[in-house]
């Protein structure tokens, strides 16, 4: 295991960490970051980036310590080197840019004392031939790219313009227009308080990137070509992706007023000034010869000066084993949200019902999701619930990240369900280049499904809608060619025979019984349902003859004094389904599942919607079904409209609309659609 | 009429050290036999420090004024002390004329193992690039000193015109002499300044100060000694924490190993230990800087040397007074009688 430290405890230092760490975990090596060198401002996007190497120090486990910035050492990094005990047998490098004989034997001298033993010393301005003009910390290394990288047909330009840049007018007009050139896909990169600006402008449309939103290999990875703009070459952060790209062999324009690229002898090639000849640049010289140009610059000696692998030599360290060559087989990891209750689980599990290879399904999921999709026979990693016990809220994210992150592969295709796009998702994308598919069904409140949101939708290759029986509440809240709407995801028929159920009920409660009702009001999460329970309770217990079932997810919440009700029995299930077509009515909440059940599997139901802020909007559903008199909506509070509505199905009301329910035309139910729309992505 | 020879000192003032406890002794002994100016050069490499109060003091009792910024610096002799002050600068103020140059090499140019500790190739040529002399000699503070100051001219013929004095210029020790216990205990300790450099690893602290020594007090260690490289049975006292004297009463023996990258080039602080009448124990090659007065061995052996004289209070005391007594090869007289070549050679030219 590699140590990497920073000769002085600082943010650039840490920042730079991380840069290095990344392209040495990308090799293949094995690297952790000392949890004890975080700094104080420590943003979340840091936090992230640094996840998958940020550890507890365990002395006996480290082989070597990489020191870079080792032209400044602080005694505070000395004393925790000290602190931590290596073995004798612990290779210690201190790699710098050392400005003279002092700086260097300064340097190892330092270290010699606290550790007691000797360092070795890397004077980086002595190997590399010129250097980025930049201050850097990290060595700035050339990874080792086997094969030149392809540039993809529809190429994707990185532009790296500084935050100053939007201050002229012509800036935002002149971006907007390079980004309606079907001949690339235009990224933009600024300082975070540039992206927000470009937010609130009418350019929205732009895909802004910020400096430090995702590692530089990762963005380098997605860049086909890089220009930048500005007065120098704009921090270490961009000069290694700039150094990562040049090792791709992807091109890269210098367009900066010093020149700083060229000039340092960096193989780039130099660009117009004015963003305004930026495109005719790209098009007529850059993106023609990309590749001659990215191959020229890969054997510039500029580049092999500084690549990996002469460092590794260098620093000692083995090169990294060579990854199985047998990659595993590809398959789809679906990632339902939990919210409230297990619908986006469910879904998710219908259509990997409808595959045509099943086996290539595999899910991760939050604990409460994971026996419902086990219980389906589908493998199940276990996501991190949120938690109260941290301050951030997003912590558990950052450890489903590393999940991800560990569990996907760049042939994996992620199908995500839910409203909100954790950044878990968004990074490990990013990271893996998988597939990636946004399950996102409709009727949100407004104000639920936001402009960052919508942004979000970017990272994915395609945008499953399944759509609402009813038309009227399909609505659009993006366009695109990544959206495909489908029908209505229900489950299919539960194939068991609703006398026969009704028997084995009779058997197994002990109990005589003609009429049945369900009562699906949800496990008290979204909202406190005891009151109309009670009600119901109630009404059932003075019908003889009337067994009611409480239908609840098997980890829910039920009142204890619903218990006492004759007549009324809870129901701990994932099987509701089998219950309700054996019932003569149901009473529930309208989630997008039950609804679609009820609907399709023609069952008269009497809809109580759930009205929590952060759920879809129930009761426009529930009103499309009863103002066609294909079911009742009582509303939550309506609690004598809730009597009279039991009453009424028992009056004949019930049978009515079953009829009407069974003459009904509904659309064709979209899981083979989806699941068709999904697999087609994957790579055979 | 043979006229006074004049010595002109140069040194960075700020030196925390021994360099300027050296230099204060040193100047009261050359001041009644020669016309002594005093220079300081300030550095990078002190930036933010003051005048170190010993040199001060020193200073101030013989009422020599502390000259800076003198363009020119002329006198039959010209001493520079210590010239790793000029490791980080780029150029060596005044001009520096002289008879005999003489920079005495108050820091180990070499590190054990060989390697150098700072860039003296670079302080030797900013000082010959500003110094016009007869004759440009190191001269080294010590035996083990001596060494790896000849190493390193050996390895850098460029500097072949640079000569070492054949008598070295040792540190003057004429501390007050105590007389040891007559009943010494497992009591041990060690004081020095804060540095890495000073402190081996901590395996080797714990042989040296184990928990069944009854006392161990280390002074000076207090940033480096905390957490996990601390211990219960340790006195960490910090630097300056207590009067050397009030310390010296906590122990009876001295055991002083350094990092095992590093050598002291004198070592002051086991002179003081000897002289305070205690039993000093360091490695083989600082015990050789102070033969006779410095007990040699390794950590391994600290015990066993303890337990030796602990048993034996009687040899405790021989060996201790026969040490101060080899101590008297540092006194001021033993130091005039080494450079007794060089103020001859001095005088003769004066004449």
């Amino acid at each position: 295991m590699i140590l990497l430290e920073a000769g002085r405890r600082s943010e650039r230092g840490f920042d730079a960490k991380m840069i290095f760490a990344a392209q040495l975990s990308d090799r293949g090596h094995a690297v952790v970051i000392d949890e004890e060198t975080v700094p104080d401002k420590f943003e979340r996007s840091q936090k992230y980036e640094v996840a998958p190497y940020l550890a507890r120090i365990d002395g006996p486990r480290i082989s070597t310590v990489l020191m870079i910035g080792a032209e400044d050492i602080d005694d505070a990094t000395l004393a925790r080197l000290r602190g931590l005990g290596l073995g004798p047998d612990v290779r210690v490098v201190a790699i710098g840019r050392f400005p003279d004989r002092q700086s260097e034997i300064g340097a190892r001298s330092r270290l010699a004392y606290a550790l007691g033993r000797e360092p070795g010393t890397f004077n980086i301005s002595d190997h590399y031939k010129g250097d980025l003009h930049v201050t850097a910390l990290s060595p700035l290394a050339a990874l080792e790219i086997p094969a030149a990288a392809s540039i993809a047909d529809v190429p994707e330009v990185f532009l790296f313009l500084p935050a100053e840049w939007l201050d002229e007018p012509q800036t935002l007009p002149i971006l907007a227009a390079f980004d309606n050139v079907p001949g690339f896909r235009l990224n933009v990169v600024m300082p975070s308080a540039g992206k927000d600006v470009v937010k609130r402008s009418r350019y929205t449309g732009l895909n802004v990137f910020g400096y430090s939103e995702l590692g530089p290999s990762i963005l380098a990875r997605r860049a086909d070509v890089a220009v930048f703009y500005g007065d120098a070459v704009p921090g270490e952060r961009m000069a290694a992706l700039a150094v990562d790209l040049m090792a791709s062999g992807k091109p890269v324009v210098d367009c900066t007023q010093n020149a700083s690229f060229q000039t340092s002898g960096a193989p780039v090639l130099r660009g117009p000034e004015e963003l305004a000849a930026l495109q005719n640049f790209l098009e007529f010289t850059v993106l023609v010869n990309a590749d001659s140009i990215g191959r020229e610059a890969r054997l510039s000696p500029w580049l092999e000066a500084r690549r990996l692998s002469k460092l590794e030599a260098e620093f000692g360290l083995a090169p990294p084993a060579r990854p199985d060559p047998v990659a595993p087989d590809a398959r789809v990891l679906f990632m339902p949200t939990n919210g409230n209750g297990l619908g986006h689980a469910q879904r998710c599990a219908l259509i990997a019902d409808e595959f045509e290879k099943p086996e290539r399904a595999s899910f991760a999921a939050f604990p409460t999701c994971v026996p419902l999709i086990k219980g389906r026979g589908f493998p199940c990693l276990p996501l991190v619930q949120k938690s109260p016990d941290f301050p951030e809220d997003y912590a558990n994210d950052i450890v489903n990240y590393l999940r991800l992150r560990r569990t996907l592969s760049p042939a994996d295709h992620l199908v995500f369900d839910g409203g909100y796009v954790f950044e878990s998702i968004f990074r490990t994308i990013h990271e893996t280049g998988c597939r990636a598919t946004w399950i996102r069904r409709g009727l949100w409140r407004p104000g639920q499904i936001s402009e960052a949101q919508i942004e979000r939708e970017r990272i994915f290759n395609r945008i499953i809608l399944p759509g609402e029986a009813f038309e009227e509440l399909n609505a659009d809240y993006s366009q695109g060619h990544r959206m495909r709407r489908v029908g209505p995801i229900v489950q299919p028929t539960p194939g068991t025979d609703p006398a026969g159920v009704r028997t084995r009920l009779a058997r197994m409660l002990g109990v005589e019984f003609d009429s049945l009702v369900v009562t699906m009001l949800g496990g008290g999460v979204a909202a406190d349902r005891s009151a109309q329970l009670q009600r119901v309770c109630g009404l059932l217990a003075r019908r003889p003859g009337c067994l009611h079932l409480i239908v609840v997810w098997p980890n829910s919440k039920i009142a204890p004094g619903i218990y006492g009700w004759e007549n009324t029995h809870v129901v701990r299930t994932h099987n509701s389904l089998a219950l309700c077509t054996a019932a003569d009515f149901v009473v529930s909440a309208v989630g997008y599942n039950s609804f679609h059940e009820l609907m399709y599997h023609r069952i008269p139901s009497i809809f109580v919607p759930q009205v929590a802020p952060y759920m879809d909007d129930q009761e426009r559903r529930a009103r499309a079904a009863s103002d066609r008199d294909l079911a009742v909506t009582v509303l939550a509070h309506e609690l004598l409209g809730l009597e009279r509505a039991v009453s009424g199905m028992f009056a004949g009301q019930g049978a009515e609309i079953r009829q009407r329910l069974e003459a009904l035309e509904l659309p064709e139910t979209g899981n083979r659609a989806a699941a068709g729309l999904i697999e087609e992505e994957l790579c055979p | 009429m043979a006229a006074t020879p004049t010595i002109a000192c140069i040194v960075e003032p700020r030196f925390p050290g021994g360099t300027s406890s050296a230099v204060a002794r040193e100047l009261a002994v050359l001041r009644d036999r020669f016309a002594v100016e005093v220079h300081g050069i300030g550095s990078r490499m002190f930036r933010d420090r003051p005048v170190a109060p010993v040199l001060e003091r020193a200073l101030d009792d013989l009422r020599l004024p502390l000259r800076m910024g003198a363009p020119q610096i002329s006198a039959d002799l010209v001493v520079v002390h210590n010239p790793s002050f000029l490791k980080f600068d780029e150029d060596l103020a005044p001009r520096i004329v002289a008879r005999e140059l003489v920079v005495v090499t108050h820091e180990n140019m070499l590190r054990p193992g060989g390697l150098e500790a700072f860039d003296a190739a670079h302080c030797l040529r900013l000082i010959d690039r500003s110094s016009l002399a007869l004759r440009k000699s190191l001269a080294p503070v010590s035996a083990y000193n001596r060494s790896t100051v000849a190493d390193w001219l050996a390895a850098h013929p460029d500097f072949a015109g640079w000569g070492l004095l054949d008598g070295d210029w040792t540190n003057i020790c004429d501390f007050d002499i105590e007389p040891p216990t007559e009943r010494p205990a497992d009591r041990r300790g060690r004081h020095s300044r804060p540095g890495f450099e000073k402190f081996p690893a901590a395996e080797v602290m714990d042989i040296c100060f184990p928990a069944h020594a009854e006392e161990n007090v280390i002074l000076g260690g207090d940033s480096l000694l905390t957490g996990e490289t601390s211990r219960p049975h340790w006195r960490i006292i910090p630097f300056r924490g207590i009067e050397i004297d009030s310390y010296f009463k906590m122990i009876d023996f001295m055991v002083y190993f350094t990092a095992a990258t590093w050598r002291e080039s004198f070592g002051r602080v086991l002179a003081e230990g000897v002289a305070a009448g205690k039993v000093v124990i360091s490695d083989p090659d600082t015990a050789s800087i102070f033969a006779g007065a410095v007990m040699p061995g390794r950590p391994e052996d600290v015990d066993g040397i303890v337990a030796g004289f602990v048993e034996a209070p009687s040899r405790y005391v021989d060996h201790v007074l026969s040490a101060q007594e080899a101590l008297t090869a540092f006194s001021a007289d033993a130091f005039l009688a080494r450079q007794a070549p060089l103020f001859e050679r001095l005088s003769r030219r004066a004449a």
